[in-house]
C-alpha cells in the first residue's frame, strides 16, 4: 500500500506544473532559462521519470530518502523524523483533549437528556462540527494570542530560550485546544447517542433495580459498552486529524509534518514531499492497526486474528 | 466525588495550568531583537547559501558582507569589505582596497578570500546564481593582502551592482569542498562564518536563526547581544506575532500597514519596491501586434484611481519601465485615462476582427488580496472598452513552469500576464525582460519582446561608461518603451515594514531581493 502511495505521489508531483527550480526563481529578479537548466541538471531533475522514481525507490528501501532541494544539504529522513514528534504531540494532545471533553460532554448530555445542558452541549457540538479548522485556528489565534495574549502566536518553543517543559506546554495549549474542537464535537455526539442506547438496555435497568448508585451504573456499566463505537470513531478520525493538523500547523507555525508538507508543496520540494507522504501513510496504517487491537482489548468478543 | 464536581475540577485545573504556563513565554528580552527578517518578497527563508540567494540578502548581510553595498536609500554604493575602489579609464579594471577584518573564527580576512569567492560565484557548477552576471570578469588578481584587481573583458556598468549582492566567503573554511558539492554542503546552515557584525549561532529547522554579536567587529561591538530571525509561513502570521509582542519587526502587506499606522507602539517603514508592475503582452500570440491595441490598454486603465483607492496613494504610475526622475524624460506620453480614446484606438486597429470580446487569459503569480482587487478593477475597466480578460492566479512555480516552459511553450496559456520586474537601483534590471538578446534560453524575456529600437536603446545604455551620459541613455530606453509599449506599464508600488517603537536606530528598506543595503545592525538596540 505504501509502495502504491509512493507511485501515486510521484506521478501527481510530476503532473503538477512547475518544479523545484521554478519555485526557486523570483519572477521579479529572474534567472535565464539556461541558468535554470544548469540547476536542474545539477539536481538530476531532467532524467527520465522511471529513472528518477526507481533511483528514489532504490535509495528509499535502504533508508535514504535523499536531500531536501530547498533546504540546502538537509537529508530528508532526519528532517521528516524530527517532524513526527511535534505532529504526534500536537495530535495526541488535541485528541486527548477531544476525548476527555467529548466523552465527558457526551455522558452529561445523555444523562441529562433534553435538559438545557444537553441542548447547550448539542448546539456547541453542531458549531464545532461545522467550523472548518482554518477558521477556528485563525479566530483562536486572533483572540487568544493577539488580543488577550494568553498564548504564544506560533512556534513550539520561544526562539533562543532553550528547552523547558513549561514553554513547550504554553505553545501547545492553544493549537491543541483548537485542533480538538471538531473531534470533541464529533465524539460528544457519538458518545451521547451510544450511551442513550445503552442506558435503555435491560442490564442497566437491572443494575438500578439492584440499588447500584447512579454514578456507578453510568460509569461502570453503561459507559464501557457505549465506548465501543466511540473508539472506532476515534481511530477513524486519526487520518482526519492529520488533515486538521496541517491547517493548525500552518497557522501556528508548529514545526510538524503538516507544516513541512505545506512548505514542501509550495516549493515543489519533491524529495521532502515523497518522504513525508510515505511516513504519514505508514503512520496512518499503523494507527489503524492499533485501533483494531484496542477495539479487541475493550470488547472481549472480538478476536485479533 | 460526583460527576459534576469532577468535571468542574478538571476544567479549572486546565485553565489555571494553561495560563500559568503561558506567562514566561511572552517575556521580552531587551538584549535580543527578534524579527521576521525573511518575511515578504525580499526574504528567502531556509536559504543559507549566499551564492544561491535570489533574495533574502537583508538577513544574509547581517553575518556576511559584500565588497560594496548600497546605502539605505538605495541611491548609491558605498564600501563594505572594500574601503575604497577605483575604475580604470577604459572601464576594464576595478581595483578594490580592502578593510582590516577577521572572520568570525578569528582568521584574517584577505584578498585571497575575495578572489576565491568571485571565482566561485562565476562558476555555475557551484550552483551560483551570479555566474552569468559575472561573465565579464576575466581575472581576479591579488597583488597583496589588502588589494584586489578585477579585470573585465568589456565594460560592464552593472557589475558593481552585482558585486553588491555577492557575499564574500572564507577560503580557509570552504576550499576543501568541491564546487559541485558546495550547494548541498551542510556548512551553510550549521557552522557558517562571515565578517558581519553578528555571527551565526544556530538554526532551528524552519523555526528561527539565531546570531550573536561579534565582539571583534571592526565598527565596534554590536549594541544588542542577539538577533533572531523567526520564520513564518506567511506575512499574516508574522503580523500576529508582532501584535502579540513576540517579535520586533516584520514586512507587512499594505492593508496591515494601514491598520498599524495609527498605533503608537509601532513605526511603519515605507519605501519604493523598485519593482515595476506591468501587464505583459505575449508577442507570439498575434493579438498585440498593433501598437494602437497596446496604447488602448494604457488609456483604458485608470491607474490613478487604482493607486488612490487600492494602494492608498502609495504607488507611482509608470509610463515606461522607470519612475525615478533622472530616468524619465519630461516629454513622454502620460497615457491619461480616456476610455473613449481607447475605444477609438481599438476600432482603428480592427480589434473586433483581431479578437473581439473573446476571453483572454490573464496569468499572474500575485496571489495577495490587493493583487486580486487590482486585477478585478483592471478587468472591469478593460471590459468597458471591449477587451475581455480573465484573470488566472497561480503560484510562483506554476507561473514559472508555464512561461519558462522548454521548447515551444503554449503561448495561449499566457497571452497576457500581470507581473513585476526589478527596475532599480540599477536601471539595467529590466533589460533581462525586454532586450531581444535576452530571449530564452539566454535571458528572461518571457513575453518574447522583439523590438529592434528598444534593444538598441538598451545596448547603448548598457555600453555607456560615463555615468552622466548613461542617464541620458536610460532616458532613451524609457522614451522608446513609452512609444512602443512592449508592456502596458502600470506602477511602482511602495512596500512596508513595521517595527516596534522599542527599536532604536533600526534601519530597513523594502529593497528588491532584500538588497542588501547598509543597515548597520551593529547600531540596532532596544529600549528597556
Amino acid at each position: 500500500m505504501v509502495l502504491a502511495l509512493s507511485v501515486l505521489v510521484f506521478i501527481l508531483l510530476r503532473l503538477a506544473p512547475g518544479d523545484p527550480i521554478d519555485a526557486y526563481v523570483n519572477p521579479a529578479s529572474p534567472l535565464s532559462p539556461d541558468a535554470m537548466q544548469a540547476l536542474r541538471d545539477r539536481l538530476g531533475l531532467d532524467a527520465p521519470l522511471p529513472v528518477q522514481y526507481f533511483g528514489w525507490l532504490r535509495a528509499a528501501v535502504t533508508g535514504d530518502l535523499g536531500f531536501s532541494i530547498q533546504r540546502v544539504g538537509v537529508p530528508v529522513l532526519p528532517l521528516v523524523l524530527e517532524r513526527i514528534g511535534p505532529t504526534l504531540l500536537l495530535m495526541a494532545a488535541g485528541l486527548a483533549i477531544a476525548i476527555v471533553v467529548g466523552i465527558t460532554a457526551g455522558i452529561i448530555s445523555a444523562v441529562r437528556r433534553n435538559s438545557p445542558t444537553d441542548i447547550g452541549f448539542s448546539v456547541l457540538a453542531f458549531v464545532g462540527i461545522s467550523s472548518p479548522a482554518f477558521l477556528t485556528a485563525l479566530l483562536g489565534l486572533y483572540f487568544f494570542s493577539v488580543q488577550l495574549r494568553w498564548a504564544p502566536s506560533g512556534g513550539m518553543l520561544t526562539p533562543g530560550a532553550g528547552f523547558s517543559l513549561g514553554d513547550l506546554l504554553a505553545h501547545l495549549v492553544l493549537p491543541a485546544c483548537l485542533l480538538s474542537i471538531g473531534h470533541a464535537a464529533l465524539i460528544m455526539r457519538y458518545m451521547r447517542a451510544s450511551l442513550l442506547e445503552v442506558l435503555n438496555q435491560d442490564y442497566v435497568r437491572t443494575a438500578r433495580a439492584k440499588g447500584v448508585r447512579e454514578f456507578f451504573v453510568i460509569v461502570k456499566h453503561a459507559v464501557r459498552n457505549a465506548l465501543l463505537p466511540v473508539i472506532t470513531l476515534i481511530g477513524s478520525t486519526i487520518g482526519i486529524a492529520v488533515g486538521g493538523a496541517i491547517f493548525i500547523e500552518s497557522v501556528f507555525n508548529w514545526p510538524g509534518m503538516g507544516l513541512l508538507l505545506v512548505n514542501a508543496v509550495e516549493t515543489r520540494d519533491y524529495p521532502v514531499i515523497m518522504g513525508a507522504t510515505l511516513v504519514i501513510g505508514a503512520t496512518v496504517i499503523v494507527v489503524n492497526l492499533l485501533t483494531d487491537i484496542t477495539y479487541a482489548a475493550v470488547d472481549p468478543r472480538i478476536q485479533v486474528a | 466525588m460526583t460527576l459534576k464536581t469532577t468535571t468542574r475540577s478538571l476544567a479549572l485545573a486546565a485553565l489555571l495550568g494553561a495560563t500559568a504556563l503561558t506567562l514566561p513565554a511572552l517575556a521580552q528580552d531587551p538584549s535580543t531583537i527578534t524579527g521576521g527578517f525573511d518575511v515578504g518578497p525580499g526574504g528567502f527563508q531556509g536559504n543559507f547559501n549566499p551564492l544561491a540567494a535570489t533574495s533574502g540578502l537583508t538577513w544574509l548581510s547581517v553575518y556576511y558582507e559584500p565588497l560594496v553595498i548600497y546605502n539605505a536609500e538605495l541611491t548609491q554604493l558605498e564600501g563594505a569589505l572594500a574601503s575604497e575602489w577605483s575604475m580604470s579609464e577604459d572601464q576594464r579594471e576595478i581595483t578594490f582596497t580592502l578593510v582590516e577584518e577577521t572572520w568570525h573564527d578569528g582568521e584574517a580576512f584577505t584578498s585571497a578570500d575575495v578572489k576565491f569567492t568571485l571565482e566561485l560565484a562565476k562558476n555555475a557548477a557551484a550552483g551560483s546564481v551570479f555566474a552569468a552576471r559575472l561573465g565579464a570578469i576575466t581575472s581576479v588578481d591579488t597583488p597583496d593582502d589588502r588589494t584586489v584587481v578585477v579585470k573585465l573583458s568589456n565594460p560592464d556598468t552593472g557589475l558593481l551592482s552585482t558585486l553588491a549582492q555577492v557575499m564574500i566567503l572564507p577560503q580557509h573554511a570552504l576550499k576543501d569542498i568541491a564546487p559541485e558539492e558546495l550547494a548541498t554542503s551542510t556548512w551553510w546552515a550549521t557552522t557558517p562564518i562571515g565578517t558581519g557584525p553578528y555571527k551565526f549561532t544556530q538554526y532551528v529547522t524552519d523555526q528561527y536563526v539565531e546570531l550573536a554579536a561579534d565582539e571583534d567587529y571592526r565598527n565596534g561591538r554590536p549594541l544588542t547581544d542577539r538577533l533572531i530571525n523567526r520564520y513564518f509561513d506567511n506575512s499574516a502570521a508574522a503580523v500576529a506575532a508582532l501584535r502579540a509582542g513576540e517579535i520586533d519587526f516584520t514586512y507587512v502587506e499594505p492593508d496591515d500597514a494601514a491598520t498599524l499606522a495609527d498605533n503608537a507602539d509601532y513605526r511603519v517603514i515605507e519605501g519604493a519596491s523598485f519593482v515595476v508592475n506591468y501587464v505583459g503582452f505575449n508577442h507570439m500570440v498575434g493579438l498585440w501586434d498593433d501598437v494602437r491595441v497596446r496604447k488602448a490598454f494604457m488609456h483604458a486603465i485608470d491607474r490613478q484611481a487604482i493607486i488612490e483607492s487600492l494602494y492608498g496613494g502609495a504607488a507611482e504610475a509608470a509610463n515606461c519601465g522607470y519612475v525615478a526622475d533622472q530616468l524619465v524624460p519630461a516629454d513622454i506620453d502620460q497615457y491619461e485615462y480616456d476610455p473613449d480614446k481607447a475605444r477609438a484606438l481599438l476600432a482603428e486597429a480592427g480589434w473586433s476582427e483581431i479578437n473581439g470580446d473573446k476571453p483572454i487569459t490573464w496569468l499572474t503569480y500575485y496571489n495577495t488580496p490587493l493583487a486580486a482587487n487590482v486585477m478585478a478593477a483592471v478587468q472591469a475597466m478593460l471590459s468597458q472598452v471591449g477587451i475581455n480578460v480573465v484573470p488566472r492566479v497561480v503560484d510562483t512555480p506554476t507561473y514559472n513552469g508555464i512561461v519558462y516552459k522548454e521548447g515551444t511553450p503554449d503561448w495561449n496559456e499566457f497571452p497576457l500576464v500581470y507581473a513585476g520586474l526589478q527596475n532599480g537601483p540599477n536601471p539595467a534590471g529590466i533589460n533581462v525582460g525586454l532586450n531581444e538578446s535576452q530571449l530564452p534560453p539566454n535571458g528572461a524575456n518571457i513575453m518574447r519582446v522583439q523590438n529592434r529600437m528598444l534593444s538598441a536603446a538598451f545596448d547603448a545604455a548598457l555600453g555607456e561608461t560615463d555615468p552622466v551620459a548613461a542617464e541620458a541613455r536610460w532616458q532613451d530606453v524609457c522614451r522608446v518603451m513609452n512609444a512602443e509599449l512592449p508592456w502596458a506599464t502600470m506602477w511602482v508600488a511602495n512596500r512596508y515594514g513595521v517595527a516596534s517603537n522599542d527599536l532604536v536606530d533600526f534601519v530597513w528598506t523594502p529593497a528588491p531581493a532584500g538588497g542588501p543595503f547598509a543597515s548597520h545592525p551593529e547600531k540596532w538596540s532596544k529600549s528597556e
